[in-house]
């Protein structure tokens, strides 16, 4: 009797519930992108950075409310925003996404890469909004107007965003960074400025096989800006059970993650300041680079591949392949690249494709009291 | 010899009989239905008495001199009769007619529709309902009951659940939530029309009461005049249309009548932003079929059911930020407040988030018994299974779909830039000065934000952008499709849930009254419930995803924690985020149920009985009432939460399994369905009054009342979806001797120690005048230790918490009065005034429990997983409508059926309703009552000691800095909901109708109410604070340039409902 009634009810409600709408129409298609794209112009993009971002940015000139840095050379600056006004026949760039950040590793930024001739061009964009892989997935190719946005370069990391202004006493060289910096797109505001283009593939991602020293050896400012932000892949590369230090290197400790900055898992606490940390990761031929991991990651408590309890003397043992996003961030108050300033960013465990001698990927083990 | 005894003592008893001096005669309706329950008062001798179900009444022993009858019913105009009484003869009135009164009757139905659109079941706070849709004859309450609903007015400042309602003598407040669920008869106006109402305190004859006003249905069939009406309405309102149609058959002579109603009401999607109800839906069909059987005059048996399947769209309260952005799109001349953010198009089409469900199927049956004259017996039972469940949008790894979220409105930016007193940062970090800000949009924007965002981020909100301003169907339905691909084996990204609050009631009532001692009526009654609250989740649309997956997002975000704190292993945590442990990543697909899965067994007995005694000059009664009720909680899923909770606190384990703990911690099998443990709660009641005549027209009344009340289901269990545990005072009642030797205490204390106390009195002074009538009425009434729980978001633990509150203690003191003067033949001025002081008399005590388990603080001996601390709530005001209102209605009613008024209603001392969260002591002092920081505590490297002040307070927070103490200026000042604005908080309505009567008993009435006449969009009718507090940000810059704490208590700020705008409901009906 009750499922009579409960019958009765739901078949009066059943007219409200509005039946699936079709993929095709939540999706843009290739064809439809063309339509929209053909109202205005379509940049790649290099020429989006090319085009926009300037050295010193077109925001605020007075010096006096945004802090320029310059390099020791006086030319080149760590900082600027250029804002993009917006225009009547709108601009365009387009991308596939290559992060995630369901690992909490990547947060409130995501990057895009766009193959041009053959090869990989990339950007980072920059939004408020938790959870963006929900909306964007990895490999989801998307079309977004850039005019009434901005580019930027944060400690010399070019990405698209809006401005904001930066008043946290608390991150490393914050005397560099206090005011107006490249800040997250409102996620309404990207929201309404971004188009997904057909369903994700993940097979049309494109990754550079590259060694450390192909980019730890850059030190054009102009080169490294441009390859920050690509799809990478190291291969035959393992922990060293490091980290860097203001001096050199050093052994990470078997601490407690959760107040010993230095324990040997991907990234103990900063002690409520934030910033990512980074465990070295060493190739074949001895060159060196970071691994940068943030203490919000999932995966931020759990050993570095190799590592456990006792120590980092396994992590030379566990060797393979890393993917990630390369990162070029040149906040050291040195204001010239350096082979530190590299760092590659993993979206989640998966991006260690680390195995040992008899072919066993290495074992994901968390910190425990 | 015997005939001729017999006949002696005839000749004898009609001789004194007939030597008595009487008044009778009978009350009926224009189509010459009797009218039961009307009063009829000898304004001149004082007597008064109700008519009988044949509308018949009669006076005996009366004083041989002119009299004045007033004649007054529920629904009808009242009438005067002026007799002259002649001694020791039988006047016999005849047939008194009563005039409907057309107006109250289209009034009552804008009421309950009111009060349907409030019910919000499953939100933290909802909207204040209005008080009881059951104006009464009493001048002040037909007065007020709707004059004042628009603004949400609550007799006497009491909730809902002190208020009782009844049908047919059963009682069907919910035993779980306290409240009459109104939407059960929705739309079906015959079926509320005839009732009989007591105003709080006084005696009561169909139940014992409480303090608030106490209504009980009658539905017997030959309470319905003979013949067909049909009927059609048309309102602006949150539904557009409405038809009806009623037959009753009278009584016919086999001694059955019927009576049936059939309603419908109906409202499209409103698809123009800004209108009233944009975004909404409605869609109701209603019956009630009533059938009676009379043996003779005196049994008389009525079956009753009805229900009204009702399907509607809601609409949601919202930020001051949000109405100013949103009211000028599409505006009239003074704005508009009717955004909505739960609607969204897909696919082109309006589609609402937020959809209701509701059924309440209910049949009745009583049986009404005269057993002679002096001894009256009324019997029923009742079954109904009340199907509520309301529709939300729920994610998992994706981004709040909710438009009006706090990240997706301009101020999200003010966010790091406001100081530690609310305003905004002027200078850098370094000391440099930033500039002036500037006004964008009528907001001032300080010189942190940029102009440009801020500016764009207004433009998609004034403009209404449909992808930032509404739910962006189109890009939930993307989000699956693309998770299919990437995920095609995960839980969808976005579904709409269905949040299911079903409760099932069988009720039986025994009412037994004898009148066989002179001047004393005796009353006795035995009410029996049995209940079942039903509460699930099920998956109501997928939105294109190829299936959920049965975890808790909460859990899973807080396995960190849980993994590093606590030192589960990973097979621990993966049971923690698990809904049902024995159903582990249950994969759910369309109407699947998931998340929780509980029930509330509940039985309830209330016996009751009351003496009224009357004599010329003096009634007096007094009653007493025993109560018995229990609560028990069965579950059938085994939460991963609850398992946890019990693995952490093996010695307590049973608070959360019961007698299941033993065998989930030893990993062996449970009943499907597993128990709880049974509270059981005894309270007494006692109420007593005397009412003084001083003469015909003047009447004092005193009434009291002292009564216990057990906490009801809902405010009992600390986290019901999740686990067993009531609230820590429901403990110490179960175990009350084991207590009172652990606190000292005495039993009785701990006993009684769960329940609420209520004492309470009125004094009335009443006069009825032919040119004036009127009352004016002084209460008081003291609540202590009432209980409630909220739960909500804490950012600072970043989790879901839940809080319990013990300890409320109140008061609620004024004085309402009113009065009507006839203006000449046609016209009669009406002033209703009520001034109230309700407010809370002392603090409350909290509990802060996380419903992942995790610890939500830490002191120098370890983690604390249940915060203790003060509520500081003495002084604030009870947040339950205007505590001062008035009105002034000059009505018009011309014997050739017309019929108008016009009300002017005045409003003040509206406040905001708390949120314990904001008011903790902790926030404004460092240290909670249980000694914890509130942003951890710094202990001596070496010691662990906690540096501390003269006070006692911690000094500095786990990072070294001095510890958080939010400026009380933002945080304890309870806002006003009165506009500041005198103008604004007047509400005017008018009404007009007219009845033109036909040939043959035919007739058709024309109605018109106006509500809001004057478009007063400004008018705030209720809002709560968030409890949501951000978590402590450590930007900002005090005046010595020391970093501090921003507290950013403006971050998750207060929402409103405002009254809806100039709104009508048009009402043409015709009899035949």
């Amino acid at each position: 009797m009750k499922k009579i009634l409960y019958i009765a009810l739901v078949a009066l409600c059943a007219a409200c519930t509005p039946p699936a709408t079709e993929e095709s129409k939540v999706f843009l298609t290739e064809e439809s992108a063309q339509e929209l794209i053909a109202e205005g112009t379509i940049l790649t993009l290099q020429e989006f950075k090319d085009t926009y971002m300037t050295e010193k940015g077109n925001f605020l000139s007075d010096t006096s409310l945004y802090r320029t840095r310059a390099t020791k050379d006086g030319i080149n600056y760590l900082f600027s925003i250029d804002t993009i006004s917006k225009s009547e026949k709108p601009i365009y760039i387009r991308g596939r996404i290559t992060t995630d950040d369901q690992g909490g590793n990547f947060y409130k930024s995501l990057c895009i890469q766009q193959i041009v001739d053959g090869k990989q061009q990339a950007l980072r964009v920059s939004v408020d909004m938790g959870s963006a892989n929900g909306l964007y997935q990895m490999g989801q190719e998307i079309l977004i107007r850039v005019d009434g946005l901005a580019i930027g370069r944060y400690a010399n990391q070019p990405q698209l965003c809006m401005p904001s202004y930066n008043n946290n006493i608390y991150a490393n060289n914050y005397e560099q960074k206090i005011g107006w910096a490249p800040g997250r797109i409102p996620a309404a505001i990207f929201k309404a400025h971004t188009y997904c283009i057909g369903l994700p593939d993940m097979n049309k991602l494109v990754y550079d096989e590259l060694n450390i020293k192909d980019f730890t050896s850059i030190l054009n400012l102009q080169e490294a800006r441009n390859w920050d932000g690509k799809l990478v892949r190291l291969k035959n590369v393992h922990y060293t059970g490091y980290y860097f230090t203001t001096s050199g290197t050093a052994k990470c400790t078997t601490g407690n993650p959760e107040d010993d900055t230095n324990a040997n898992v991907f990234a103990p606490t900063t002690t409520n300041i934030g910033y990512p940390q980074t465990r070295i990761i060493e190739d074949a031929s001895g060159n060196k680079t970071g691994i940068s991991s943030s203490e919000y990651a999932k995966f931020a408590h759990f050993y570095l591949p190799g590592a456990d309890q006792n120590g980092i003397d396994n992590c030379k043992n566990y060797v393979g392949d890393v993917e990630g996003i390369l990162g070029f961030y040149n906040d050291n108050a040195k204001y010239d690249p350096a082979y530190d300033d590299w760092s590659i960013t993993i979206r989640d465990l998966d991006d260690l494709q680390l195995k040992d001698a008899n072919g066993q990927l290495w074992p994901r083990v968390e910190y425990k009291k | 010899m015997k005939h001729t005894i017999l006949f002696a003592v005839l000749i004898a008893f009609s001789t004194w009989a007939s030597a008595q001096t009487r008044l009778v005669g009978r009350v009926v309706t224009a189509e010459e239905q009797a009218i039961e329950g009307a009063t009829i008062t000898l304004a001149n001798q004082g007597y008064s008495t109700t008519t009988n179900d044949e509308g018949r009444f009669s006076f005996t022993y009366l004083e041989a001199i002119d009299e004045e009858v007033i004649i007054e019913a529920n629904g009808f105009m009242s009438d005067i009769v002026l007799t002259q009484l002649v001694q020791n003869q039988v006047t016999d009135l005849g047939d008194i007619i009563l005039q409907a009164d057309l107006l109250a009757e289209v009034k009552e139905e804008v009421l309950l529709n009111l009060n349907e659109m409030d019910l919000n079941d499953d939100e933290g706070k909802s909207q204040s309902v209005s008080s009881s849709a059951s104006a009464s004859q009493d001048v002040f309450n037909s007065t007020v009951s709707f004059a004042w609903s628009n603004a949400r007015y609550r007799n006497r400042g009491y909730e809902q659940t002190y208020e009782q309602n009844y049908i047919q003598g059963l009682s069907f407040n919910s035993a779980e939530r306290g409240q009459f669920n109104f939407s059960a008869m929705g739309g079906l106006n015959d079926a509320t029309r005839y009732k009989e109402v007591v105003e709080g305190i006084e005696a009561n004859n169909f139940s014992f009461g409480s303090v608030g006003q106490a209504t009980n249905y009658l539905q017997s069939a030959t309470n319905y005049a003979q013949g067909w009406k049909v009927g059609l309405a048309g309102t602006n309102r949150n539904y557009k249309g409405a038809a009806r149609a009623t037959y009753s058959s009278g009584l016919m002579e086999n001694g059955w009548a019927f009576a049936a109603q059939l309603a419908w009401r109906y409202s499209p999607y409103i698809d123009v932003k800004g209108q009233i109800g944009e975004g909404i839906t409605y869609s109701s069909i209603g019956y009630f079929l009533t059938a009676e059987k009379r043996w003779g005059d005196d049994m008389r048996l009525s079956l009753i059911t009805f229900g009204a399947p009702t399907m509607r769209g809601q609409s949601a309260a919202l930020t001051q930020e949000t109405y100013d952005l949103t009211n000028q799109y599409n505006k009239t001349s003074w704005g508009h407040n009717n955004y909505n953010p739960y609607w969204g198009y897909q696919d082109g089409k309006m589609r609402n988030s937020r959809i209701v469900h509701s059924y309440d199927p209910t049949a009745i049956a009583s049986f009404d018994w005269k057993i002679n004259e002096e001894n009256h017996l009324k019997v029923a039972a009742g079954y109904h299974y009340s199907f509520y469940s309301n529709s939300a949008l729920t994610f998992y790894n994706a981004p709040d779909p909710r438009p009006d979220y706090y990240r997706n409105l301009p101020s999200a930016l003010w966010d790091g830039q406001i100081d530690k007193n609310g305003n905004f940062i002027y200078q850098d970090a370094n000391g440099k000065p930033l500039g002036n800000g500037g006004t964008i949009n009528g907001s001032y924007v300080g010189p942190s934000i940029n102009d440009d965002t801020y500016q764009a981020m207004v433009d998609l909100w004034t403009s209404r952008d449909n992808k930032a301003t509404q739910i962006d169907w189109d890009a939930l339905y993307a989000a699956n499709y693309a998770n299919n691909v990437n995920n095609p084996d995960g839980s969808a990204r976005y579904i709409i849930e269905r949040r299911h609050n079903d409760i099932q009631e069988a009720v039986a009532n025994a009412n037994y009254r004898n009148t066989s001692i002179e001047h004393l009526t005796t009353t006795v009654g035995l009410e029996l419930k049995a209940s079942q609250g039903i509460h699930y989740k099920s998956v109501d649309d997928l939105l294109g995803g190829n299936q959920w997956i049965d975890v808790d997002p909460f859990a899973e975000r807080d396995i960190k924690e849980l993994a590093t704190n606590i030192g589960l292993t990973q097979a621990d945590i993966e049971n923690v985020k698990q809904n049902d442990l024995r159903n582990p990543n249950a994969v759910i697909g369309k109407n699947g149920r998931f998340g929780y899965d509980y029930r509330i067994n509940m039985m309830n007995a209330k016996l009751w009985a009351q003496n009224e005694w009357s004599w010329n000059a003096l009634d007096l009664y007094y009653a007493l009432q025993v109560s018995y009720s229990s609560m028990q909680r069965t579950t059938d899923m085994l939460n991963g939460r609850a398992w946890y909770l019990a693995k952490l606190n093996p010695n307590n384990a049973w608070y959360y399994l019961a007698d299941n703990a033993d065998a989930v911690l030893n990993g062996q099998a449970v009943p499907e369905r597993m128990v709880g443990y049974t509270h059981h709660f005894i309270d007494p009641a006692f109420k007593a009054g005397i009412n003084y005549k001083v003469d015909g027209r003047n009447q004092i009344k005193l009434n009291a009342i002292a009564e216990t009340k057990a906490p009801l289901a809902r405010d009992a269990y600390i986290s019901p979806r999740v686990h067993d545990r009531a609230v820590a005072n429901i403990y110490r009642h179960d175990y009350a001797r084991y207590y009172a030797g652990i606190y000292g205490t005495s039993a009785l204390e701990e006993y009684f120690g769960a329940s609420q106390k209520i004492v309470g009195g009125d004094l009335t002074y009443s006069f009825n005048y032919p040119l004036v009538r009127g009352r004016v009425t002084a209460f008081y009434t003291q609540f202590w230790n009432g209980t409630e729980l909220n739960g909500y978001y804490d950012d600072e633990s970043r989790t879901f918490v839940n809080q319990s509150l013990t300890g409320i203690n109140r008061r609620h003191a004024g004085v309402e009065a009113a009065a009507a003067v006839k203006l000449g033949l046609y016209f009669t001025l009406t002033g209703a005034l009520s001034i109230g002081d309700y407010r809370y008399t002392s603090n409350a005590m909290a509990i802060t429990s996380a419903e992942n388990g995790m610890a939500l603080a830490e002191n120098a001996n370890g983690p604390i997983y249940e915060l203790r601390d003060s509520v500081l709530l003495k002084g604030l005001r009870v947040a339950t409508g205007p505590q001062l209102n008035s009105s002034l209605k000059l009505s018009f009613f011309h014997p050739d059926m017309w019929f108008a008024d016009i009300t002017v209603n005045y409003f003040d001392w509206s406040y905001l309703d708390y949120a314990p969260a904001r008011r903790m002591k902790g926030l404004f002092t460092g240290t909670r009552a249980d000694g914890s920081a509130v942003n951890g505590w710094y202990g001596d490297q070496y010691t662990n000691a906690i540096e501390k002040d003269a006070n006692g307070d911690v000094i500095y927070d786990v990072n070294g800095v001095p510890t958080l103490k939010y400026p009380y200026s933002i945080m304890s000042q309870q806002e006003s909901l009165t506009s500041s604005n005198p103008l604004h908080r007047f509400l005017v309505d008018v009404s007009v109708g007219k009845l033109i009567y036909l040939k043959d008993r035919q007739s058709i009435s024309i109605n018109l109410t106006v509500n809001n006449l004057l478009n007063n969009t400004h008018f705030k009718t209720g809002g709560y604070q968030q409890a949501r507090l951000p978590r402590q940000t450590r930007q900002g810059v005090d005046d010595n340039k020391n970093s501090v704490i921003s507290p950013n208590a403006w971050k998750f700020p207060s929402k409103y409902y405002y009254a809806w705008g100039t709104n009508f409901y048009l009402n043409i009906q015709y009899k035949f």
